[in-house]
C-alpha cells in the first residue's frame, strides 16, 4: 500500500530527528563533563550554599474583645558598606548623612559620624554596623530617603537588618501570664507555655555567600516556605485587666507590700478575666514578675479563707446546725502544748455555728473540727482531697504551683495539725486554688478548671478550643451549699468583711490575714486576702485579692484589699449598668472586614490609597455598605433616610454614623472602642425617629 | 539489520516455569517490558536519593517515606500498563473520544477551581479517594489517540479540508489552549507532538503550516489569559541571556563533578542545591550519580522505546495501530529528551518531568497507560469478537442501504 509507504517513511524520518536530538544531549553531555568540566568542579568547591533557616512570624495573643495583647513587629537594625557607593556621592552627601544619623541617634555628634563611615570606607570594611539601636518601620521608612541611603542595597550599600521584637500594646497589663520566651526558647507565661502553637514553623531558603561575609537569598533557588504561628486567644478582658491592675498598685504603693495579686473569674465558665501579679522590685517600684496567683511562690498559707473547707467538712460530716452554739471563752484555747488565739481581744465568748464563720473565730473554728474530727483526722484531709485542692489544678501554663496538703500518716503531722489546718496553717496552695473553690460555691457547687485560652486559631479558623474541664459536678450538698453561701453573704453583711460592702453588688466571700512564716517561725508579717463572689444571689463573677506583707499599720486587716476588690466590683457594675437590649447586627462576621459602610467617595479614595480592588459600577447614592465579591469590593446602595426615619449605621464609623445620626436629631450615645465600627444599635433601622431621642450605639 | 526474534529466544528458554508465566501475562513485545523495568528500577534508585533533601526538610528526615511512595506509583503505574496491553486496542478510539470530552470541562474547572501549586493550577483533587491529579495527563493521552484514529479513517482523503483537517485542527487549538492556560510548556509540547503525529498521518505540509498559525495565535490567547504567559516569557528570556539561570549551573555542576562513572548511588552533591532534583533536574542528579554511562544508557533506552513503538506502524494490520503507537511514543520520547535537554542546558528551565523515572504523582499512571497501549497495538488484534461485530455492521449497512 502507499499510504502505508508513505507513513514509514515520514515515520523514519522523525526518528532520524530524535535520534539527532539525543545526539545532541550526549554531545553536550561530553562538552560539559570535559572541555567545561574544570570550571564547574571548581564552581562546586568555591559556590558556598546553604540553606539557611527563615524565622517564622510569631502568632498573636489577644484579649477576649480581640486586643492585642502581644505582636511581632519588625525593628531593624542600620548597617552600612561603605565601600559601594561611588567617590563622587560619598563626598557630596557624607556631610548631610552624617548631621542626620547624629541628629536621629543623639548619641554622636555629626563629625564622629562621618569620621567612622570614612575611616571604615578607607580600610575598605565591607560592613559597619552604625548603631546598634533598633530602629522601627517608620524610622526605616524615612531612613530609606537620606542621602546615600535612598540608593538602597546595592548602589548605596545600606543594610537594613529585620529583626523580629514582641511588642505589648498594653505594656505591663497582664505581662507576666502573657509571658515571654527567649532565644533558648526558655520563658514563662503563656508564650512559654503555648510556644509549640505561636512559634509556627520556620522554614529555610537556599542562599549563596557573597563578598563581605554577606549571605545572599537564592531566588530561584528551592526553599520551604515558612508556616506563620498560630494566635492566642485569651479569656483576659483588658478593661478589667486595666481596673484591677491599677488599682492593687494603688494599695500595694500605699501599703508598702512585698507583692500582690488579684484574679477575677467568670463563674459559669472558669474563664480567667483578670489576673495582676504584682511584686515590689528594688527601686520600690511595682512590676509584673512572678506570676503569685498560679506560680508555686504563690501557693502559701492561706489562712482564714480556708475556713471554708472546714465548714463545707463539718456541714457534709456532721448533722451540725448554724444556729448551734460553741464557747469559744476568752479567744484562748490550748490544743495540746499549743495556744491558738482569736483576732478580737477577750474572745467572743459564746458564738452559733454561722457567727464563728462570720467573726471569723479562729478557736470556735478549730474546736468545731476538732471535735467532729479529732478521731479520724485523715476524713478531714479527704475532703481537702475530694475538692481537688491537693494537686495542681491543670491550668494551661507551665509552671504552675504544687500544693502541700499533709496526710494523717505523713511523718510531718502532729497532734495540733488539724485545729491548726481548719484555720489554714500547715497547709499551702496557691490563691488560684482558693479561688476556684469559692468559684465553685458560687456556681451551685460545680467546680470548673481556671481557663485562660479560649481558642488557638490560625487566621479565621479555629484549630483548637478548649473548655474548662468539670473537676466536680457537685462539691457538697445542695443543703450545705445553701449554708455555705449563706455564711458567706453574712461575712460580708455583717462579719469581719464588711468593709468589702459595696452599694450596687451584693458581695458574698472571705477575708483572711495569715501571719507568715520566716525562717520557721510565726512573725508579724501578714498575708492578707479576700476571696469572694458577686453578685451574691445571682453570681457572675469571683474574684481573689492577696496583698503580701504590708507594712503600714493602717493597712492591715485586709482595708487594702477591700478597695481593689471594690474597684473590681464597681467596674463591672459600671458595665452592667450600662449594659441594655441591642438589636444584633444582621451582617455575617466574615464578610470583608475592611470596609463595611460608609460615604461611598470617602470610601473609595481610601480603596484606591490603599490598592483594594473593588466594582467601578455607578451608584448616584452618597452612602454605601461595601460587600465582598470574589477578590473585589462590590457596592450595595445604603438605604438612604427618608426624613423622620433612623439610618442604618451598622458597619459604620463613628464618625460617619455620627454625623447621619445627629443629622437625623436623634442624641447618640456611644459604648465601646471608639476607634472600631458600629455592631449594634438601639433603635432599628427605617423606624420612624422622633427628635431628640437617645439611640445608644455599640462599638466593636 | 533484523535483531534476533526475542520471542523465538524466550520460547527456547521456556522450559523454566517464570518464563512460562511471563510468556502467559506479559504478552506483547517483551523489549518494551525490558525497557520499561529498567526505567523504572532507575526511577526508584534515583528518587530514593534525590528526595532525600526534600524528606530531610518536609518529613522530618524520614526519607523512605518517599522511597515508599514513589515505589507504590510505579507499581500501580506497571499495574495500569498491564491492565492497558490486555486490552484490544481497537477498543481504544471509543474510549479515548469519551475521554476527550471529559477532559475539556474538567480542564476548565482545573484551570478556575484547581489546586495551585508553585503558583500555577493543574491539580485537579478526586473526591472520595482524596488525590490529586493533572487532568491535562488525560487530555494529552485522549488527543494523541483520537488524532490517530481521525487520521487513520481519512487516509483516503487526506487533503480534504472540511472533512478531515478541520476536526483535528479545532480539537488541537482546544486542548492545547486549555493546558496552555496553566502550563505552556506541557501545551506547547503537546502540539509539536500532534504536528509530528499529522506529519507521519500524511496530512499535507500546507496544512501543518496552518496548524502552526492556528498554535501561535491559541497560544498568544493563552499567555494573556492564563496564569504562565510571564514565567514562560520570563525564562525564554533568561535562556537567551548571557549569563546561566541558577538551576542550569547546579546542573551543570552536577554533569560535570559525575565523570565518566558517577558518583555512586545515593551520593549526589547537587541534589541538595537542585531545585526539584526529583522531577525537573531528576537527569542531572542521574549523571552525576551513576556518570556519563548512566545518562548515555538513560538517552539509549528511550530511543530503543521510540524505535520499538514505530516499529508497530510497519507491522501493524491497520493504519489506526501503527498511527496510535507511534503517536504515543512520540509523545513519551519527546518529553524525555526536552527534559534531559532542559537538565543539560539545551532549552530554556520547563517543568516537565522524565517520563517513568521523576517523581511524581498520577502522572506516572498515565504513561503508564500509553506504554500499555503501545504494547497492546504490538500484540495485534485479540479480540476475535470485534471482527464479527465489524462483519455484521457492515452486513446489516448493505442490507438497509
Amino acid at each position: 500500500m502507499a499510504f502505508k509507504q508513505t507513513i514509514l517513511l515520514r515515520t523514519r524520518i522523525a526518528f532520524l530527528a530524535v535520534l539527532l536530538f539525543a545526539t545532541a544531549i550526549v554531545a553536550k553531555l561530553v562538552y560539559i563533563q570535559s572541555f567545561q568540566g574544570t570550571r564547574w568542579k571548581n564552581e562546586a568547591e568555591v559556590a558556598g550554599l546553604a540553606y539557611r533557616p527563615i524565622k517564622a512570624t510569631r502568632g498573636n495573643i489577644y484579649a477576649d474583645d480581640g486586643n492585642l495583647l502581644a505582636t511581632s513587629l519588625p525593628f531593624y537594625r542600620v548597617a552600612l558598606d561603605p565601600c559601594i557607593v561611588d567617590e563622587t556621592t560619598f563626598q557630596e552627601q557624607i556631610v548631610a548623612l552624617s548631621q542626620l544619623l547624629a541628629n536621629f541617634y543623639q548619641d554622636k555628634s555629626a563629625e564622629a559620624y562621618q569620621h567612622l563611615v570614612q575611616s571604615a570606607r578607607q580600610a575598605k570594611c565591607r560592613y559597619l554596623i552604625l548603631n546598634p539601636r533598633r530602629i522601627d518601620h517608620q524610622a526605616k521608612k524615612a531612613m530609606s530617603q537620606w542621602p546615600i541611603f535612598c540608593k538602597g542595597r546595592w548602589c548605596g550599600g545600606v543594610l537594613f537588618e529585620k529583626v523580629e521584637k514582641r511588642f505589648h500594646p498594653f505594656k505591663d497589663l497582664a505581662a507576666r501570664t502573657i509571658g515571654f520566651i527567649n532565644a533558648n526558647e526558655c520563658g514563662a507565661g503563656l508564650e512559654y507555655s503555648f510556644n509549640q502553637d505561636l512559634k509556627g514553623l520556620d522554614g529555610s531558603a537556599l542562599y549563596q555567600k557573597i563578598t563581605g561575609g554577606n549571605w545572599k537569598k537564592i531566588s530561584d533557588g528551592a526553599s520551604d516556605r515558612t508556616v506563620r504561628g498560630c494566635d492566642l486567644e485569651t479569656t483576659i478582658d483588658i478593661n478589667l485587666q486595666d481596673v484591677a491592675h491599677n488599682s492593687l498598685l494603688k494599695a500595694l504603693q500605699a501599703s508598702e507590700a512585698a507583692y500582690g495579686c488579684a484574679v477575677v473569674m467568670e463563674v459559669k465558665t472558669g474563664e480567667i478575666k483578670a489576673i495582676v501579679n504584682l511584686s515590689r522590685t528594688e527601686n520600690a517600684q511595682y512590676r509584673e514578675c512572678y506570676n503569685y496567683a498560679i506560680g508555686n511562690q504563690g501557693a502559701t498559707e492561706p489562712g482564714s479563707t480556708f475556713k471554708l473547707v472546714s465548714m463545707l467538712a463539718l456541714l457534709e460530716e456532721t448533722s451540725v446546725a448554724l444556729t448551734d452554739t460553741i464557747d469559744t471563752g476568752d479567744g484562748r484555747f490550748q490544743f495540746h502544748d499549743r495556744i491558738m488565739k482569736d483576732v478580737k481581744r477577750g474572745g467572743f465568748g459564746e458564738l452559733t455555728v454561722q457567727e464563728v464563720f462570720e467573726y471569723s473565730s479562729n478557736v470556735g473554728v478549730a474546736r468545731l473540727i476538732d471535735e467532729a474530727f479529732g478521731k479520724h483526722p485523715q476524713k478531714f484531709v479527704n475532703y481537702i482531697h475530694r475538692l481537688s485542692l491537693s494537686k495542681p489544678l491543670g491550668l494551661q501554663m507551665i509552671g504552675a504551683g504544687v500544693p502541700f496538703i499533709k496526710d494523717a500518716k505523713s511523718p510531718g503531722w502532729s497532734s495540733v495539725t488539724l485545729p491548726w489546718m481548719s484555720i489554714g496553717y500547715e497547709l499551702k496552695i496557691t490563691p488560684l486554688h482558693t479561688l476556684t473553690l469559692y468559684n465553685a460555691v458560687a456556681n451551685h457547687g460545680k467546680m470548673l478548671q481556671p481557663v485562660i485560652v479560649k481558642r488557638v486559631k490560625r487566621a479565621n479558623k479555629t484549630v483548637k478550643e478548649f473548655q474548662g474541664t468539670v473537676l466536680s459536678k457537685k462539691i457538697c450538698t445542695d443543703a450545705t451549699l445553701r449554708k455555705l453561701q449563706t455564711m458567706l453573704e453574712g461575712v460580708v453583711e455583717r462579719g469581719t468583711a464588711s468593709k468589702f460592702r459595696h452599694g450596687f453588688y451584693q458581695i458574698a466571700g472571705k477575708s483572711g490575714t495569715a501571719n507568715k512564716v520566716v525562717n520557721g517561725k510565726y512573725t508579724n508579717d501578714t498575708y492578707a486576702s479576700f476571696v469572694g463572689y458577686f453578685p451574691a444571689k445571682s453570681p457572675r463573677y469571683s474574684c481573689i485579692v492577696v496583698i503580701d506583707s504590708p507594712q503600714c499599720y493602717a493597712w492591715h486587716f485586709g482595708t487594702a484589699v477591700a478597695t481593689v476588690v471594690k474597684d473590681i466590683a464597681d467596674k463591672i457594675a459600671a458595665k452592667d449598668l450600662a449594659a441594655r437590649d441591642f438589636i444584633p447586627s444582621k451582617g455575617s462576621p466574615d464578610v470583608f472586614p475592611l470596609i463595611r459602610a460608609g460615604y461611598r467617595e470617602e470610601l473609595l479614595q481610601l480603596c484606591d490609597a490603599l490598592g483594594v480592588a473593588y466594582h467601578k459600577q455607578e451608584l448616584d447614592v452618597a452612602w454605601v455598605r461595601g460587600i465582598l465579591d470574589g477578590d473585589h469590593i462590590g457596592w450595595k446602595a445604603n438605604e438612604i433616610p427618608k426624613p423622620g426615619q433612623v439610618p442604618h449605621v451598622l458597619g459604620m464609623t463613628l464618625k460617619d454614623a455620627l454625623f447621619l445620626l445627629e443629622n437625623c436629631g436623634l442624641k447618640v450615645t456611644v459604648q465601646g472602642h471608639k476607634g472600631g465600627r458600629v455592631t449594634a444599635q438601639s433603635l432599628l433601622p427605617n423606624t420612624r425617629s422622633v427628635h431628640g431621642k437617645t439611640i445608644a450605639l455599640k462599638m466593636g | 539489520m533484523a535483531p534476533i526474534d526475542p520471542v523465538r529466544k524466550i520460547n527456547q528458554t521456556m522450559k523454566q516455569p517464570i518464563n512460562q508465566w511471563l510468556k502467559r501475562h506479559l504478552k506483547g513485545d517483551p523489549f518494551i517490558w525490558a525497557i520499561m523495568l529498567l526505567l523504572t528500577t532507575l526511577s526508584i534508585l534515583t528518587v530514593y536519593s534525590a528526595a532525600g533533601a526534600l524528606a530531610y526538610r518536609k518529613m522530618q528526615g524520614n526519607t523512605e517515606y518517599y522511597l515508599v511512595k514513589h515505589s507504590l506509583l510505579i507499581l500501580s503505574s506497571l499495574g495500569v500498563m498491564w491492565v492497558a496491553h490486555k486490552i484490544d486496542y481497537r477498543y481504544y478510539p471509543g474510549l479515548s473520544k469519551l475521554a476527550l470530552w471529559i477532559s475539556v470541562p474538567l480542564l476548565f474547572l482545573t484551570w478556575r477551581y484547581g489546586l495551585t501549586l508553585n503558583e500555577a493550577s493543574r491539580w485537579l483533587t478526586i473526591p472520595v479517594i482524596n488525590k490529586a491529579f493533572q487532568p491535562s495527563d488525560l487530555a494529552q493521552l485522549a488527543l494523541i489517540a483520537n488524532l490517530a484514529n481521525m487520521l487513520a479513517k481519512q487516509q483516503r482523503h487526506i487533503g480534504n479540508f472540511q472533512e478531515t483537517l478541520m476536526p483535528m485542527l479545532v480539537w488541537c487549538g482546544v486542548i492545547c489552549g486549555l493546558i496552555a492556560l496553566t502550563n505552556f510548556s506541557s501545551a506547547l509540547l503537546l502540539l509539536l507532538t500532534c504536528m509530528l503525529l499529522m506529519y507521519i498521518g500524511r496530512t499535507p505540509i500546507k496544512y501543518l503550516m496552518m496548524l502552526t498559525a492556528v498554535g501561535i495565535m491559541v497560544g498568544f490567547i493563552a499567555m494573556c489569559a492564563g496564569q504562565r504567559g510571564a514565567t514562560a516569557l520570563s525564562r525564554l528570556k533568561v535562556f537567551t541571556q548571557d549569563k546561566l539561570p541558577f538551576q542550569t549551573e547546579q546542573a551543570y555542576i552536577a554533569i560535570a563533578t559525575g565523570g565518566l562513572y558517577g558518583k555512586g548511588p545515593g551520593n549526589s552533591q547537587q541534589r541538595n542545591f537542585l531545585p526539584h532534583p526529583y522531577s525537573d533536574f531528576i537527569y542531572a542528579v542521574l549523571v552525576e550519580e551513576y556518570g556519563l554511562v548512566g545518562g548515555v544508557v538513560v538517552v539509549l533506552l528511550y530511543l530503543a522505546l521510540l524505535y520499538k513503538g514505530i516499529r508497530n506502524v510497519s507491522q501493524s494490520n491497520r493504519a489506526y495501530g501503527g498511527l496510535l503507537s507511534a503517536g504515543l511514543s512520540f509523545a513519551l520520547v519527546l518529553q524525555a529528551m526536552v527534559n534531559m535537554g532542559v537538565a543539560v542546558g539545551l532549552g530554556p528551565v520547563t517543568g516537565l518531568p522524565l517520563p517513568f523515572v521523576s517523581m511524581g504523582g498520577t502522572s506516572l499512571l498515565f504513561t503508564g497507560m500509553a506504554v500499555g497501549i503501545i504494547l497492546s497495538v504490538s500484540r495485534g488484534d485479540i479480540d476475535e469478537s470485534i471482527d464479527e461485530l465489524q462483519e455484521q455492521r457492515t452486513t446489516l449497512k448493505n442490507k438497509y442501504k
